[in-house]
């Protein structure tokens, strides 16, 4: 079999998650020998459209977004979206609350006009996404382990638990215990709870869980926490994890 | 009865010798709260803890581990096993947690022996602590009867100096024993100043004792120890209703209580109840392969039934697919089950899964509230 073709794109993003595959140093060599990554802005000069795997980063917030990821999908046989951004519409979601003109104004300056926006969005709103690595930044590990499987033949799969689990073994002490509402317990796992494992309350990047653990956190919020309703409902936007304008 | 005496001070120095030959696993504080931790010096220990977050479990069965790795040579298959026997002790473990472990010894040594848990008990000296009052508010082990060990420890140290020094320093530990669930991390008890010795093996005996650092007890002390037992008695009050012993009938005549679903609603499945449960056992089992995919390890990993894909199989078909029907059954096996299988109780009261929960689901309010349905 030969290597299977990889090309790995950005979209309206940091570009952050490209650069993870560049920070998995002490296996780049190992990818490299296993596949032919053809098309990548952030390590390569050198362009093909003939792809296997395309990986996308960003999400799709312009009208060019949309023309671009309707040509990686049209070039890649198998699409997977990568990072937050990609995965939910992430951090650029924020826009979407607010004013689009004024918010145009503030990123473009005086020339605003010559720059059309949309409310930001995920791939999977325009175009079928085969996979998802959430995150922000995505887990490389779990880049790896894509790829890895995607080599294998085997089938890959998100964790399908929540945070609360990887700070459990990592014996971390529940910051519900210190009275703060994190968002572990409605959030997807597989980022080896690294911001409560800092002290920081968990903030979504990785999308919901479950519809069932969001309905769960409706009921709380309501009935059981001392909490405004509010700052959870930011925190759930912050990552664009959850955008209803109120819980379920 | 009293097998040896101790103090304080000759205690940590018999710890601090035997870190030569084992690695020390003990209760330490970590900000406000205590976590079992390997240490250095038995200098770094804080007996006087009240309770630790999690139980010593995860040194007996960790979070995450290889079985075994394997590997294709010459096109074929090639497996070894990894078997972890590091000589360990586990430092000042409460009768809660010593009659966790007394579970997970009958649940891993029967059927199918578990050569990967077995080691490491083999391998591992348990020094119990029994405690004279409750540790924090919540706890129910003297309704599981498991405030008490009688078995499972190598050594136990009661700690007859703290109940002497009670009332007499007014703070902390001291005091009303009525008051008990005041103690907190950041206002750690006094250290007792010595401990009453039972041996339970002849590993324990013989650790003890070589040293001679340790004394016989006197008449005095078995008095102490009398009436550190009625002490401790008048402590701990009982949170549940329903006897335990009556706990699986009253389980029977609700398995179709309304309950199960007004509870689960609030119910995220997140799964800490479990993670932290001293006598939670199950596992999931996968592969990780390296990057030529010829070689690789099997794991396994901590899993809960509350996790909503635990009860998945081939189908997909999930048949514990609602978050009512995991509850229930995390119930029915922790107070009925378990005990039924193993003689041994389910749950031992620790109140871990209570206070980690992050919806505030309470195992105590459930027995009691199926009670006054029954």
């Amino acid at each position: 079999m030969s290597k299977p073709k990889i090309a790995i794109f950005s979209l309206t993003s940091c570009e952050g998650c490209s650069l993870a595959i560049l920070e998995l140093e002490d296996q780049l060599l190992d990818i490299l020998g296993a596949v032919d990554i053809v098309n990548f802005r952030e390590g390569m000069t050198e362009r093909s459209w003939d792809i296997d795997i395309g990986f996308v980063d960003g999400a799709v917030s312009t009208p060019t977004d949309i023309e671009e990821v309707e040509h990686f999908r049209q070039s890649s046989k198998m699409l997977v979206a990568i990072g937050a951004c990609a995965c939910t519409g992430g951090i650029n979601t924020l826009k979407n609350y607010q004013d689009e003109t004024d918010c145009r104004r503030y990123v473009y300056g005086e020339k605003f006009e010559w720059f059309p926006t949309i409310p930001a969005q995920p791939l999977s709103n325009f175009v079928k996404v085969d996979a998802e690595l959430p995150g922000c930044p995505m887990v490389k590990e779990e880049f790896l382990e894509f790829v890895k499987c995607a080599l294998a033949g085997k089938q890959f799969r998100l964790p399908e638990n929540a945070v609360c689990v990887e700070c459990k073994k990592k014996d971390n002490l529940c910051l519900y215990e210190k009275g703060i509402i994190c968002l572990g317990p409605v959030t997807r796992a597989g980022c080896a709870a690294i911001c409560p494992s800092y002290g920081s309350k968990c903030e979504g990047c990785r999308g919901l869980v479950s519809d069932e653990a969001l309905a769960a956190a409706g009921v709380n919020l309501r009935e059981q926490y001392d909490v405004a309703l509010e700052d959870v409902l930011a925190d759930f936007r912050l990552f664009g994890a959850y955008q209803g304008s109120e819980l379920p | 009865m009293l097998d040896r005496m101790i103090t304080h001070s000759a205690f940590l120095e018999l710890v601090d010798e035997l870190a030569g030959k084992r690695r020390i696993i003990g209760p330490v504080a970590r900000g406000e709260r205590f976590f079992y931790e390997e240490v250095e010096r038995a200098g770094a220990l804080d007996l006087a803890f009240n309770y630790c977050v999690y139980g010593p479990r995860a040194f007996l069965f960790p979070p995450t581990e290889t079985l075994f790795t394997f590997q294709q040579i010459e096109g074929r298959f090639a497996a070894e096993a990894v078997v972890e026997d590091r000589p360990t002790a586990l430092v000042g473990v409460h009768p809660c947690d010593i009659n966790a472990i007394r579970l997970l010894d009958r649940v891993f040594e029967k059927d199918h022996p578990d050569e990967h848990y077995l080691s490491r008990r083999r391998n591992t000296l348990i020094i119990g602590l029994d405690c004279p009052r409750p540790c924090t508010d919540g706890i129910f082990c003297s309704d599981m009867k498991t405030n008490e060990a009688t078995e499972g420890f190598d050594v136990m140290l009661f700690p007859l100096g703290a109940v002497q020094e009670v009332g007499a320093s007014g703070k902390g530990g001291g005091g009303d024993p009525q008051a008990g669930p005041s103690v907190r991390a950041d206002e750690p008890p006094a250290a007792p100043s010595q401990y009453g010795v039972v041996f339970g093996t002849p590993t324990g005996r013989e650790w003890l004792l070589y040293s001679h650092k340790s004394t016989v007890p006197t008449a005095a002390d078995e008095r102490a120890l009398e009436q550190y037992h009625r002490s401790k008695a008048a402590a701990f009050r009982r949170a549940i209703k329903t006897p335990s012993e009556d706990l699986p009938a009253l389980l029977d005549r609700s398995y179709d209580s309304l309950l199960w679903e007004a509870t689960a609603r609030r119910c995220y499945s997140c799964g800490s109840c479990n993670l932290s449960c001293p006598t939670c056992y199950c596992f999931n089992i996968y592969d990780e392969l390296d990057m030529t995919l010829a070689a690789g390890e099997r794991k396994r990993e901590w899993d809960g039934c509350q996790l909503p894909k635990f009860a998945e199989v081939a189908g997909p078909h999930n048949f514990r697919a609602k978050a009512a029907s995991r509850l229930r059954h995390r119930i029915y096996r922790k107070a009925k089950w378990v005990r039924e299988q193993t003689d041994l109780p389910g749950c031992v009261g620790c109140a871990r899964c209570d206070r980690a929960c992050t919806a505030k689901i309470s195992s105590v309010e459930i027995y009691n509230q199926l009670a006054e349905e029954a």
